[in-house]
């Protein structure tokens, strides 16, 4: 594991200066939109809007950040130090996804501190129409688990494209972009194959999970288990394909 | 001499790439406890032969036998690689690129470090932005030489070096290479320097081995300095 750790630590030190970077960016719209709003320039739908900007390209940027964290390795030849390691592909690939997912969490743990040190009398606001502060924690850290969970697959499906791509000559861009398509086929493919094989699992009742009876909003969600396991599945076996074709078919001239 | 003493066995290697056949059928046979000189012009196909010995080419067929063993991930935990590139990790220092070579490597000796970059006058706080093409050729050179790996490959380490580093480098590899227990192979288009340095070379024109053999034999049967031998065959 220490190799691992080692790994892991390398990548989150090569985004050190990114990262910081967006967190003060971050903080520095917050507290803008937070002057202005004290001021009474800004109206509380623009206020939001603003607020709202970093949320809606953070995503983008971690998707970005995923794909640059491999294309780095190769624009400055530091391939060469990751190949050679008497490493397995899997624990290369899984640092740079930990790393992603580490960064995903720090921004957010950034944009949750500026909400509550900005726009206090505003959150103050909301828990009053909330059940309580202990429900929209526990809400907030669900919602941060599932949608880790949905960055961590769709950079799974980054890297494989990104991995491929650089196992031929030439097009590299349209093998990634066909990689992506086939693999989002497969991965769709997998869950509807293994369905039958999950039926006997329950439903998942997400309002339960989330407690929305507490807020009277008369939500009934019921989530089908079945398919998305096998999804998941699919995508854990891109995982391991990534980290194999990474150890045995990379090539740096590729 | 028996497969026990070779460090390194290669049968027939051929690599093809999309516009250029780079290898057509090399064989090599490195004997343990040795310094080979892999001698040839750009574009002979020495990168990609150490390539695919470390595993960062696939070759398209032959044999590869490292120390008895086919390249894998165990071999690559054998070879201390040098790359002609600049493979640094930039933002790093130089202590931090050591510690994070050494975490990979059991054979790692630490204990070689603070005489390494005494001797190849390297700043461990020093950033590796910071430092010159010949500093950085330097501290690779450090990164391979602070192992006890048993095979060492050198691909082009004085390629673009000034003189006095090129010297430190020649001498860093007399004063670390252990003869009981390591063998190595520098590949140079360079030879004028570093003749002294090899007990065998291996010619190589355009993919295919055109001389080889122990470097005093060679001397002696044409009468000539590998340096003149290297001049006459790539003329």
């Amino acid at each position: 594991m220490t190799r691992f750790f080692r790994l892991l630590r390398k990548d989150l030190q090569a985004s050190l200066l990114p990262l910081g970077f967006l967190s003060g960016i971050t903080l520095i719209v917050m507290l803008f939109t937070r002057v202005r709003i004290a001021t009474g320039s800004w109206p509380m739908e623009t206020a939001l809007a603003a607020v709202s900007l970093p949320l809606v390209f953070m995503p983008l940027w971690l998707l970005w950040q995923s794909f640059q964290t491999l294309r780095v390795e190769w624009r400055e030849d530091t391939v060469y130090t990751l190949l050679v390691l008497p490493v397995p592909g899997w624990k290369v690939m899984l640092a740079k996804l930990a790393a992603v997912c580490i960064e995903y969490s720090v921004l957010l743990g950034v944009t949750v501190f500026g909400t509550l040190i900005f726009f206090a009398p505003q959150v103050q606001l909301a828990m009053e129409v909330l059940p309580g502060s202990l429900w929209a924690v526990r809400n907030g850290i669900l919602v941060y688990l599932f949608s880790l969970a949905m960055l961590a697959s769709v950079v799974i499906f980054v890297q494989l494209a990104f991995v491929v791509s650089r196992m031929v000559g030439r097009a590299q861009g349209l093998v990634a972009l066909w990689t992506l398509f086939l693999s989002s086929w497969l991965v769709d493919l997998c869950g509807s194959l293994l369905a039958p094989l999950f039926r006997w699992l329950p439903a998942l009742s997400l309002d339960k999970l989330f407690r929305l009876y507490e807020i009277e909003a008369g939500i009934v969600v019921n989530w089908r288990l079945a398919s998305e396991i096998g999804s998941w599945l699919g995508i854990l076996g891109l995982f391991v394909l990534t980290g194999v074709l990474f150890e045995h078919f990379v090539e740096v001239n590729g | 001499m028996s497969i026990t003493d070779q460090a390194l066995i290669i049968s027939n290697l051929r690599k093809k790439y999309p516009k250029v056949e780079a290898l057509k059928g090399v064989d090599l046979a490195l004997p343990q406890g040795e310094i080979w000189g892999l001698l040839g012009p750009n574009g002979s196909g020495k990168s990609t032969l150490l390539k695919c010995i470390i595993g960062l080419v696939k070759p398209d067929g032959g044999e590869i036998k490292i120390l008895g063993q086919v390249p894998s991930r165990r071999t690559k935990a054998q070879i201390a690689f040098v790359p002609e590139v600049e493979n640094l990790y930039r933002w790093m220092t130089v202590r931090q690129a050591i510690d994070f070579t050494a975490s990979f490597y059991e054979d790692w000796d630490e204990g070689r470090i603070p005489g390494l970059l005494e001797f190849m006058g390297l700043d461990p706080d020093k950033k590796v932005s910071s430092l010159s093409k010949g500093m950085r050729a330097r501290l690779k050179l450090i990164l391979a030489l602070a192992r006890k790996a048993p095979l060492l490959l050198l691909d082009e380490p004085f390629s673009g070096i000034d003189p006095a580093s090129r010297d430190r480098i020649v001498e860093g590899i007399v004063r670390q290479f252990k003869s009981e227990v390591q063998s190595m192979i520098i590949s140079t288009h360079a030879v004028g320097d570093t003749e002294q340095l090899f007990d065998g070379v291996v010619f190589l024109d355009e993919g295919t081995v055109s001389l080889q053999g122990n470097a005093e034999d060679l001397r002696d049967q044409y009468g000539k300095s590998i340096n003149d031998l290297f001049k006459e065959v790539f003329a």
